[in-house]
């Protein structure tokens, strides 16, 4: 059994749920009979208090709380590659070190393992040691195939959702370590310019409790008013497929799938979506599916819970003009 | 101003994957009978740096599409969008899932194609193996600047690269000096144009050119081996069976409101 050990950027709004990192190596070390670290990365150790209890909450038995004073407020990746890489090359030499999937997770995790001379695993799903070698499964193909993946490297990183099954708490009170980094950052960086949101952007589809989806089907803008309405009645968020986002009829950051937001609802409304592995790799295992698709053999009856077999243009209108009356 | 584009390419989305193996003895994957097009992100990349070379008399936009000679009419297909130059880089062997390895090949692949590149675009997963690990492992390989995510990239007078991308909540402008390398992510101001007929004729009858990579670009035992392959159905869920209403639409329309009623008012309680 080898070091399993989280790293948790503190702090980063880019980051929507830093402690699935730890949640995920706690699972995967409870599989080999082991129990996972966490090294928690923040500017000032005071915020590290809550994170602290999280991290434990979550399955981390051994706890690094690590401060590094110059962190700006809005980190960049190549700040936190800095500190997290003197972390590893000065606390840990060897392991497997899982970030928080997601974009900034997922871009750190590979610039670490090129700057660290290990490993990069990807986004896995599923991490198991076979004696000596670390066995990796992860999806390809957009989601329709899983490639099994080997090596012998002692150290390695990969990037992972939260579990849908939580691993039992480490039993007692975690063993918490603090250090203060003062190891050089990068100081001429150029923060990024933010662009001023129009008034009108929507909402992000991570977090809400029901997302309405559209999907080539849609046919054009006017349909995703409609799924605006609805989710606006319903205080959810509007959701997309590629096609979609292609067609301009939703924003980059509706875009769910694959190569898109991951979302967890308890209710995913989806209209004009075929169903394809690509988008459903998206939609959290929890979720309850309604589909609204004129196709009765449309894939996405396969994973619904409920259909009306009906253009959108026949069920929309009418379920906006009921839900406002009520 | 040199802008390279790596083009992976992917399996036809719409094709079935049943019988998605390993090549005997091999650690490649048996693609055989499965067409291949450009993906969704080589499309929004290459209209990215089809974009740039529009806008601006001094970019040299080069197309490279990585892969093997089954690759061949792929990049005729790339070649009819008129990039200054495209080839292809690779051999019949070629594979990226090993990303050390990978790394070292696309480096080749960008040497081969500019002695001094400014920027280089890749989608935001490279190909069916890769789930967003290669650009910003070639990017740290190499001591680029990165950005991953762009979705709009433009040149800046004062020689540096713009690029917007969504990071979290809000929309963030990066101004790199160059050499950048952006992963670039679909979005309707970078959706694929269509070629010129007569482009599409002449490219189907030019020759390709084709760069095999340097020996030292494949060396080294594979750090990651890839053991299997396997298409793998949606996960199951909701308890398989869906319920089809059925019925007069009005009827069907209310029994979907009273359900998101009930379940507004469960949010509320
Ligand atoms: C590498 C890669 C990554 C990808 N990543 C993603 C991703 O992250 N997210 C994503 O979504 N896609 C992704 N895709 C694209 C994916 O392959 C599909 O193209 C896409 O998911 C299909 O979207 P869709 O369901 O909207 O369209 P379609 O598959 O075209 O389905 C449209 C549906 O609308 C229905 N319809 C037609 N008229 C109506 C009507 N009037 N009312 C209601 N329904 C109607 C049709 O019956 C059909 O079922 C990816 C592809 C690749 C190759």
């Amino acid at each position: 059994m080898r070091r399993v050990c989280a790293l948790v950027p503190l702090g980063d709004p880019a980051i929507a749920d830093p402690f699935a990192a730890v949640a995920a190596a706690a699972a995967v070390a409870a599989r080999g009979g082991g129990q996972a670290s966490a090294i928690l990365l923040a500017r000032e150790a005071r915020r590290g208090d809550a994170a602290l209890a999280q991290a434990a909450r979550e399955g981390a038995a051994e706890i690094l709380r690590a401060a590094h004073p110059a962190l700006p407020e809005a980190p960049q990746a190549e700040h936190l590659l800095a500190a997290f890489a003197h972390l590893l090359r000065t606390e840990a030499r060897d392991g497997l070190f899982i970030l928080p999937a997601g974009p900034v997770g997922e871009e750190l995790a590979a610039r670490l393992a090129l700057r660290l001379d290990a490993v990069p695993l990807g986004r896995c799903t599923d991490i198991a040691w076979e004696g000596r070698t670390l066995l990796a499964r992860r999806p390809a193909y957009g989601g329709r195939a899983e490639a099994r993946l080997a090596t012998e490297a002692t150290l390695c990183l990969a990037a992972m959702r939260r579990p849908a099954a939580a691993a039992a708490p480490a039993g007692g009170a975690p063993a918490v370590r603090a250090v203060t980094l003062d190891v050089a950052l990068p100081g001429d960086l150029e923060p990024p310019g933010v662009a001023e949101p129009a008034a009108d952007a929507p909402r992000r589809p991570e977090g809400a409790r029901i997302v309405v989806a559209g999907g080539r089907g849609m046919g054009g803008a006017e349909g995703f008013a409609q799924l605006r309405e609805l989710a606006a009645l319903l205080d959810g968020a509007v959701g997309a497929s590629l096609p979609a986002v292609d067609a301009g009829w939703a924003a980059v950051a509706q875009q769910v799938g694959q190569s898109g937001a991951f979302v967890a609802p308890e209710l995913y409304l989806a209209f004009g979506l075929s169903g394809t592995a690509q988008h459903l790799a998206g939609i959290g295992p929890g979720t309850r599916i309604v589909a609204v698709n004129p196709d009765p053999e449309a894939e996405i009856f396969r994973v619904a819970e409920l259909g009306l077999v009906a253009p959108w243009q026949e069920v929309l209108p009418r379920l906006i003009g009921r839900l406002r009356r009520a | 101003m040199q802008v390279v584009v790596l083009l992976a390419g992917v399996v036809d989305p719409k094709w079935r994957l049943d019988r998605l193996a390993l090549r005997p003895g091999a650690a490649l994957v048996d693609e055989t009978g499965l067409p291949r097009r450009l993906g969704p992100f080589d499309e929004a990349a290459l209209e990215t740096a089809l974009k740039l070379r529009d806008a601006d008399p001094a970019v040299r936009a080069t197309a490279v599409l990585v892969g093997g000679p089954e690759d061949d009419a792929l990049l005729r297909a790339v070649s009819a969008f008129r990039p200054h130059r495209a080839f292809r880089f690779g051999g019949a062997a070629t594979s990226l899932w090993d990303p050390r390895a990978a790394v070292r090949l696309l480096g080749a692949a960008v040497a081969a194609a500019a002695e001094r590149p400014d920027l280089v675009l890749m989608g935001r997963e490279f190909g069916d193996g890769d789930d967003g690990t290669l650009p910003p492992a070639l990017a740290e390989a190499r001591g680029w600047r990165f950005c991953g995510l762009a979705h709009a990239v433009t040149l800046a007078g004062d020689g540096t690269v713009a690029l917007r991308r969504m990071r979290g909540p809000r929309e963030e402008i990066l101004r790199l000096r160059p050499p950048v390398l952006a992963s670039v992510t679909n979005d309707r101001g970078n959706r694929l144009r269509h070629p010129l007929l007569k482009h599409v004729m002449l490219a189907r009858r030019a020759p390709v050119e084709a760069i095999a990579p340097p020996p030292e670009a494949g060396e080294g035992a594979p750090a990651l081996a890839l053991r299997g392959i396997a298409a793998v159905p949606p996960p199951p869920r909701g308890g398989g069976a869906c319920r089809l209403l059925t019925g007069p639409i009005e009827t069907q329309v209310e029994e979907l409101a009273t359900l998101l009623r009930r379940w507004r008012a469960v949010g509320e309680g």
